[in-house]
């Protein structure tokens, strides 16, 4: 059987070697750099009826709100019929997305993570839209009144800043996504806690080692900070010491320097002083630390703003809760010049044949987007932040932002710290192996917090050089 | 060894062997009895963990210290987890294509194993050890390869394209064709003299005795259905087509892109429902064998 | 002695097999084998009309990656361990599971159960036995949450706690976590395929060893392991062939990371390795690995193949 089988694999291989011959020798042939998408001169056409797809990780509570603005948007463009699609979860849309495209089957509307979209562009899939934001021409809706296809001054100014320059991430300078709803990284702390012993809430990284310290003198055995998700705290820290991480163009991987070695090393130093810790060394969620009331407890907690009411403790039988909880801004290098990660879902836009389908898709992309009703729903039902900065016009959301304190409406008190910081997002640069860098650093950053021995600094050093060729092999 | 025969053996036992020897037969129950359990108890575990997080609220799931019993007892998780999710259109997905696909995956499975096993052409042993080869890669790469050869079939967002790709498994053809290979062969060249076809002998003789098996590979093939979600996803992702796994892991994502796990769980066990009474029924067939009908030999 | 009717008719029984497979199995492989040896092959740049160069590109790049080996030596190791701690395991149930009288249908029914028992209820199980919670482990400030139902019984019985799957923890531990996991995933598949098999097995055979009065370990080992023995060997190929692929039950145990919080990767596979390439869409990068995989389950299973042509007795 063994001669059989590898005379046959033989054969395969030769016949292999001779129809991958004739494919002769080419370089991949994409166009990166120029507008994508031109809108044609005839604009939009209100007339003949277009179905557009929208792939999304909304569950059922969430896509109610959204089948409210579909309705809504159809009704304004009767032609255009929007259907959205569940694609699972985040991962599952872009796997998904990627199959698709081998067949030019992808939808024309998706969720995605900057990442995922340098990923479609291998294959020049995503439309830019450029074009799109900056076309004057006009279209008509069915009530008659008109609007300009692309973004008016107002409307681009109303988008936060940090959240609407994440679609130029690229490194080409042009617009691949827009931002649909966005979270970031808040500081929760233990409120009755700090006013019962007379702390500050920290806002920079040294006053945060100053408050552990304290903490640690007051409940020995407490963790005073837990943090979720090393990979932000890594890119973070690099954006506020202005430190290089990665970049789109050229070099990518550009995080392993000494800045960067020093706030390991600082940080590893809290971590054996039993300062801190973080969801994976700790081996369950964070949260659960602050929300702790008896055993061990943190005071302190960075996690997503979305994930509010996980950061509060379990309600009493008569409602209220054992204690008050306070959102902050994440501690800072430089108090006056903050920087916060921006997470959260962008949309963006595939390219068509049919460039109505494109248009079509954009109008409902713009809508969802500038419509200050929609974002305001979409955000109190989700608990993601809104992206522009007007929603508080919205009445329903004044009133939610009104409410907010660190027990019931801890949701709001959360919403509210990060429209207060909508100066302060960042994003990082997106290529194919950004997300490899992310979880990459993470990773190091794990690894170094539990270091230990005298030759620390060749330990950190050599760890830095694996994650960079880490990275190297897999972009 | 059946338990009548045992027990019967086991009395005649009793008659001639010395107490020594009765204590030995009893240390030896009690081992047995003492394995098992512990081997259950190991199995059944985490059905019993999915029951109690089904029973759990959102916060005491993500206790960093988790409780072996709901501190409250939430039933409105299945309250929740049947108005959520469509669970009736899922369910008749699902059953339909695993009705559909296990019986067409029988017959495939059936006909193969049975060349395998008893009739003789040239190559046969090449072939078999080429399909055995097919399984040594992994499935994901043939993911795209497919995705397109069933789209440029139309077959996107049908029945068919939940059902057909994989109706053919090598594991279960091999796995029939072991079984098929245990009959004597005298069975066989008896059938030829008697002049039975080969069709006849095949659905007379072969498959009777092989029931438990058959029963196995129904088992497998219909858990199969109840637990694709990849495949599902790509080719079929309409309401009009969807799975239950896809139903299921779709419906429950809560504000932040997380799962509530909770209800999640309490929808798990409710399609798993009509699953476990199915096989309950069909234990019986497989421990029931073949020994009655004293065909063989 | 192949008359020429009978393999018309074996190739019409197969016919409907062999179809499928062609369209399902054979040319995704061609397409796999083809991938491989286009250097740098991604499926998106090819959706967009990119073409590719022949050549051994791929096969050096896997070849060359610096955990190669581990990823190799992890996934051997997992095989050479379970397969034959799961099959002994199964038999002996399954045996057992035959052989009694009262509680037979109860115990029955209970190893049928994790057929219906969902993939992520399992997951959340092993953490729950395994996971310490909790921080600074061999520092003067160790916190220890919950240390894990394993570690809580060791320490029931006055044994120290051990440091199973988290940072600090040693490779040895971590493989013992992995193969519990990957046995206890495994038993009930072949609980069942052996029970079938037991079921086929001729009352007659111990009919007679009952009237020569053989002692029970002979029939176990001269009567029902031989006459098993065409399902024992199909439990164990295709074990080798299902465990050269595990992969989730890694991730299932120690998330994306492959390994404690301090060695990422440590326990990555060569599955786990082709599912790195195809995320960020190199696909053909995994299709050499894939296909360097397939050369060595191939390698054993002719193995297994050849050792059990020598005991089975069908």
């Amino acid at each position: 059987m063994l001669k059989r089988i590898v005379a046959m694999l033989l054969f395969v291989a030769m016949a292999m070697t001779v129809l991958a011959a004739c494919n002769g020798n080419t370089t991949p042939g994409t166009t990166k750099g120029e507008v994508n998408f031109k809108v044609p001169e005839t604009g939009f056409d209100a007339e003949t009826p277009i179905t557009i797809t929208f792939m999304n990780t909304m569950g059922s509570n969430l896509s109610t709100v959204l089948e409210a603005y579909i309705a809504e948007f159809e009704a304004m463009f009767p032609n255009i019929d929007v259907q959205s699609i569940n694609g699972g979860g985040y991962d599952d849309v872009r796997d998904t997305i990627v199959t698709e495209i081998t067949v030019g089957g992808q939808p024309n509307i998706a969720y995605c993570y900057p990442d995922h979209v340098a990923l479609y562009n291998l294959a020049d899939a995503v439309a830019t839209l450029d074009d799109l934001i900056e076309s004057q021409l006009t279209v008509t809706r069915a009530d008659g009144t008109t609007e300009i296809i692309g973004l008016t001054a107002e409307q681009k100014d109303n988008f936060i800043e940090g959240y609407y320059t994440e679609g130029t991430s690229f490194g080409d300078g042009l617009m691949y996504t827009m931002p649909f709803s966005k979270s970031t990284e808040v500081l929760y702390y233990n409120k009755t806690f700090f006013d019962a012993h007379n702390l500050s809430v920290p806002t920079t990284w040294d006053e945060l080692e100053a408050v552990c310290a304290k903490i640690k003198e007051i409940d020995p055995d407490s963790i005073p900070l837990g943090y979720d998700s090393e990979s932000n705290w890594f890119i973070t820290m690099c954006e506020q010491y202005n430190s290089p991480y990665t970049s789109a163009t050229g070099d990518h991987f550009l995080f392993d320097n000494e800045q960067n070695h020093e706030f390991i090393k600082r940080f590893n130093d809290w971590y054996a002083k039993g300062y801190l810790t973080t969801q994976t060394l700790y081996g369950a969620y964070t949260s659960g630390l602050i929300t702790s009331t008896n055993g061990v407890e943190s005071y302190m907690s960075i996690g997503s703003s979305a994930g509010a009411t996980y950061q509060r403790p379990a309600a009493n039988s008569d409602g209220s809760y054992p204690f008050e909880v306070g959102i902050a801004t994440v501690p800072q290098v430089d108090a006056n010049n903050k920087k916060v990660i921006s997470q959260g879902p962008s949309v963006c836009i595939f390219k068509k044949d049919n460039p109505q389908e494109v248009i079509a898709s954009w109008l409902f992309v713009k809508y969802l987007t500038t419509s200050v009703d929609f974002q305001a729903e979409f955000a109190m039902a989700s608990g993601y932040v809104p992206v522009i900065k007007s929603v508080a016009e919205n009445e329903g959301y004044a009133d939610f932002l009104s409410k907010a304190n660190g027990g019931n409406y801890i949701a709001a008190l959360s919403a509210k710290v990060c429209l207060e910081q909508a100066d302060a997002y960042y994003t990082s640069p997106a290529f194919n192996g950004s997300s490899a860098a992310r979880d990459q650093v993470g990773a190091l950053l794990t690894k170094c917090l539990t270091m230990t021995g005298d030759d620390l600094d060749a330990q950190i050093k050599a760890a830095f050089e694996a994650a960079v060729d880490e990275c190297e092999y897999n972009s | 060894m059946s338990a009548k025969a045992m027990s019967v053996m086991q009395e005649k036992d009793l008659q001639k062997t010395s107490s020594v020897q009765r204590v030995t037969q009893i240390a030896v129950r009690v081992l047995v009895y003492a394995f098992l359990i512990a081997m259950a108890i190991i199995v059944l575990f985490p059905f019993y963990w999915m029951i109690i997080s089904s029973l759990k609220t959102l916060d005491e799931y993500r206790l960093s210290q988790p409780t072996f019993f709901p501190q409250v007892i939430m039933f409105s998780n299945y309250a929740e987890a049947f108005t959520t999710a469509s669970l009736g259109r899922l369910f008749v997905n699902t059953m339909i294509v695993g009705v559909s696909s296990t019986l067409l995956s029988l017959i495939i499975t059936v006909l193969s194993a049975f060349a395998f096993a008893r009739l003789e052409f040239k190559g046969k042993e090449l072939l078999f050890s080429a399909l055995l080869a097919t399984m040594m890669i992994p499935g994901e790469l043939f993911t795209i390869t497919n995705f397109v050869t069933v789209t440029e079939f139309g077959w996107r967002n049908t029945y068919t394209v939940l059902i057909v790709p994989f109706l053919v498994s090598v594991f279960y053809i091999f796995l029939l064709r072991q079984n098929f290979m245990q009959i004597p062969n005298e069975l066989y060249l008896a059938a030829k003299v008697d002049g039975t076809t080969d069709f006849k002998y095949l659905w007379k003789v072969m498959v009777p005795l092989s029931l438990p098996t058959l029963i196995s590979i129904t088992i497998l093939k219909m858990m199969g259905a109840w637990n694709s979600y990849m495949w599902p996803k790509l080719v079929a992702n309409d309401a009009a087509h969807s799975m239950i796994t896809n139903g299921l892991r779709n419906a429950f994502t809560d504000t932040t892109g997380d799962v509530n796990y909770p209800v999640q769980m309490a929808a798990v066990a409710i399609v798993s429902a009509p699953l476990f009474l199915v096989f309950i029924f069909l234990r019986k067939y497989i421990m029931a064998g073949v020994s009655r009908s004293g065909i063989k030999g | 002695m192949v008359d020429n009717k009978q393999q018309w008719k074996a190739w019409l029984y197969l016919s409907p097999a062999i179809v499928l497979l062609l369209v399902f199995t054979v040319w995704p492989i061609f397409n796999t084998v083809r991938m491989s040896f286009l250097e740098n092959y991604k499926s998106l740049e090819a959706a967009n009309g990119a073409v590719f160069s022949f050549g051994l590109g791929n096969f050096v790049k896997v070849l060359e990656y610096k955990r190669f080996l581990q990823c190799l030596k992890n996934t051997i190791l997992l095989c050479v361990t379970t397969v034959p701690i799961s099959t002994v395991l199964a038999l002996l149930i399954a045996v057992a599971l035959n052989s009694i009288k009262p509680l037979q249908k109860l115990l029955q029914t209970i190893f049928f159960l994790p057929y219906v028992t969902n993939s992520i209820a399992i997951g959340m199980v092993f953490a729950a036995m395994f996971n310490i919670v909790g921080s600074f482990y061999g520092t003067e400030n160790e916190i220890i949450v919950t240390a894990g139902i394993i570690n809580n019984v060791i320490e029931f019985f006055g044994g120290q706690h051990i440091n199973w799957i988290n940072y600090g923890s040693t490779y040895e531990a971590n493989m013992f976590v992995m193969i519990v996991y990957i046995v206890w995933n495994a038993l009930p598949f072949k609980i069942l395929v052996l029970l079938g098999g037991l079921q086929s097995i001729n009352r007659q055979y111990y009919d007679a060893a009952k009237v020569d009065s053989t002692p029970r370990r002979r029939v176990f080992t001269h009567i029902t392991v031989p006459l098993l023995s065409p399902m024992l060997a199909y439990v164990i190929i295709t074990g080798f062939i299902g465990g050269f692929k595990e992969y989730t039950s890694i991730v299932g145990i120690f998330g994306e990371l492959m390994g404690p919080a301090d060695d990422a990767g440590r326990l990555n596979t060569m599955v786990g390795f082709i599912y790195d390439a195809l995320e960020s869409n190199n696909q053909g990068r995994a299709s050499a690995a894939a296909l360097i995989l397939f050369f060595i389950i191939l390698a054993v299973t002719l193995v297994n193949n050849w050792v059990s042509k020598k005991r089975i007795h069908y």
